[in-house]
């Protein structure tokens, strides 16, 4: 006589199954964990625990994995995107930031407590150049072309170019106190000083200084939307999100989120997913009016990987 | 209780860490300093936890009661340093350092740093066993350092700063010489990078282990029964540690917080009695003078000792009148 509560069980289930619209994967960097949060019912589904501290992940140029770097457990997991089922657990050295080169030769991983930038064979993830850098290589960012190598130096304030196909450096340029994110937009090399209020501008082909843009103080990490319109600037210290007019490069819109918003994802719904490091939280902020709705997940959610078509089971 | 603890540190990184690394331009260190937010805020909640447990204990059973008890004030002293504030800091930078150089050093030579886990890889999903297998083993390691601490003249001078004490409470356990602090995490940091040791993966469980810890020290007619005894380290077994007999190069019960080691390596001393504690060979400074006397008292010691003027000899004569 359980099959009244069986069938009940299942149609409570199941609106919930038909509006499965996806998940996102976090990366708890002080919980070893990863949460799996279901995107319909903005709830955490499970967690997946590995070794020591994951920060940031990057896709497999076919899509066929995706890549999560644990920086003090030393490996890069590769997980299903669309399952988060683990594929494979790859030993590397300080795995921080990490990218694929856009012409899918090269996976190129920032060591930011060694200060090595690490060029890999893409296909074999064996190791083809080191690079010492001074100090704390942070963020990285590529030339449509993948000929050129952006990266960030947290610890001595300036931007380094190395060239992938001479595999040597070809310029590094102060920008800033503690520079952390880094994007080429329009022909322009934009910088987030961390240490300061502002987004610096340089000539991606001298390093040379060209002005700098107030956000807010702790400018931290720049995203682009979906569309190519805007870029959004996550501030650290002033807690905001500042969507700056991609071709002008005026601000728009300032939204205020409590609880440190470090990095983004963006949803097909309209919807941006926070991860906010101080708060232990994700926060889903509807750009349109402003407010935002918060979910728990483990401590200092760092990474954020947003997948429509991935599935959150348990 | 984890929510609570580290929503405060959260609120603790954002208001007071984050703004205080801006503006001492210190921003690059903003992912490392969420680590010593949590520190020093288990730290905290570890003090006031002890203290609610461990005072109405001492109340209640106490081994011995003293009229004047100006002497505990310097451990309070000792704890808060130890625990909320400076060492926490110390300790994380430091370790942080230390790791990451040796870390590096070792994996620039094809040597990936081993972990539990990574040997063992069904741990993964299973936080507390692999907690409890990190705790033997460093519980294990931390015998022989407090063993060994006790074997040379030199090290036990530095040492004889937690001994000296004679009105012994739940306070006295964080009651060392800095350099004996520094020798050991030079110790942990070294078997950490062993087996791969995640400082502040399991805080609440660490916090449980520095609360045994403080508890073996209480002042209190405690003890666990038989088989108790044999599982974890109760306050009368630290105590027969801090005996006025066992004083010195021949002691007994090292154990910080399993009393298997002690067993194995024959020097466990499971009699029933509770024995008055101190040093008598340690200078009247060590026991009762300010911190930066003992601190300094100590020091001058091991110095001696290492240049080989007398140290062990005056404490020689000591016992002897
Ligand atoms: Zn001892
Ligand atoms: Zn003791």
């Amino acid at each position: 006589m359980r099959s009244p509560i069986l069938l009940l069980a299942l149609t409570l289930l199941l609106p919930a199954q038909a509006r499965a619209a996806g998940a996102v994967l976090v990366m708890n960097s002080s919980a070893a964990s990863l949460s799996v949060v279901d995107m319909a019912t903005q709830k955490e589904i499970r967690r997946i625990p590995v070794l020591r501290e994951p920060h940031h992940w990057t896709m497999e140029p076919d899509g066929a994995a995706l890549l999560v770097g644990d920086t003090v457990g030393n490996e890069i997991l590769f997980l299903d995107p669309v399952t988060f089922e683990l594929k494979r657990r790859l030993p590397i050295s300080d795995p921080y930031q990490l990218g694929f080169s856009p012409d899918r030769k090269y996976l190129v991983v920032n060591g930011i407590a060694r200060n090595q930038i690490d060029v890999y064979d893409a296909k074999t993830y064996t190791l083809v150049k080191r690079f010492p850098a001074s100090t704390m290589p942070s963020h990285l960012d590529f030339t449509p072309d993948g000929g050129t190598v952006f990266v960030t130096l947290q610890g001595t304030g300036k931007v380094t170019a190395i060239d992938l196909r001479k595999m040597e450096v070809i310029w590094t340029a102060p920008t800033g106190k503690a520079p952390a994110g880094v994007m080429l937009q329009n022909g322009k090399l934009l910088v987030a000083n961390m240490g300061e209020d502002n987004v610096s501008i340089l000539d991606p082909a001298t390093g040379k200084l060209l002005g700098r843009i107030t956000t807010g103080k702790g400018a931290h990490q720049l995203f682009r939307s979906p569309d190519g319109k805007l870029i959004y600037v996550n501030n650290r210290i002033d807690s905001t999100s500042v969507a700056l007019d991609a071709t002008t490069l005026a601000a728009k819109r300032t939204y205020k989120l409590p609880g440190g918003p470090d990095d983004m994802e963006f949803a097909p719904d309209g919807h941006i997913w926070f991860t906010m490091r101080f708060a232990h939280k994700l926060a889903v902020l509807d750009p349109a009016t402003g407010t935002f709705t918060t979910i728990d997940v483990g401590r200092s959610p760092h990474g954020i990987f947003l997948n429509p078509k991935a599935v959150a089971s348990k | 209780m984890i929510p609570i603890l580290d929503s405060a540190a959260g609120w603790l990184q954002e208001t007071v860490l984050y703004p205080l690394l801006y503006a001492l331009d210190l921003m690059q260190w903003e992912d490392v300093s969420f680590g010593w937010a949590l520190f020093a805020v288990y730290g905290l909640v570890q003090v006031i936890v002890t203290f609610a447990v461990c005072l109405p204990l001492e109340r209640w059973r106490p081994v011995e009661t003293w009229p004047d008890q100006r002497a505990v004030l310097v451990d309070v002293l000792y704890t808060l340093i130890s625990r909320v504030g400076l060492l926490p800091l110390i300790t994380f930078v430091l370790f942080y350092k230390l790791q990451v150089a040796l870390d590096g050093f070792l994996t620039d030579h094809g040597w990936v740093p081993p972990t539990l886990e990574r040997i063992f890889p069904f741990l993964l999903g299973m936080p507390v066993l692999t907690f409890f297998l990190y705790a033997v083993i460093l519980d294990f390691s931390d015998y022989w350092r407090h063993r060994l601490s006790h074997v040379f003249n030199w090290w036990y001078s530095l040492h004889a700063v937690h001994h000296a004490q004679r009105q012994m409470t739940f306070w006295s356990d964080d009651r060392n010489h800095l350099l004996d602090d520094i020798i050991g995490f030079i110790w942990f940091t070294a078997v950490a990078l062993l087996i791969g040791i995640p400082p502040m993966q399991f805080p609440l469980l660490v916090l449980l282990l520095r609360f045994l810890e403080s508890l073996s020290h209480a002042n209190t007619r405690l003890s666990f029964g038989w088989l108790g005894e044999r599982l974890l380290i109760s306050p009368r077994f630290h105590r027969a540690h801090h005996g006025v007999t066992a004083a010195g190069l021949d002691s007994v019960n090292y154990g910080a917080i399993f009393p298997w080691w002690d067993m194995l390596f024959r020097t466990a001393d499971f009699s029933a009695e509770y024995v008055q504690t101190g040093d008598p060979t340690a200078e009247e400074a060590l026991a009762t003078g300010s911190y930066a006397a003992q601190q300094w008292v100590a020091l001058r010691r091991m110095v001696r000792d290492i240049f080989g003027r007398g140290g062990k000899e005056e404490r020689k004569k000591a016992v002897l009148f």
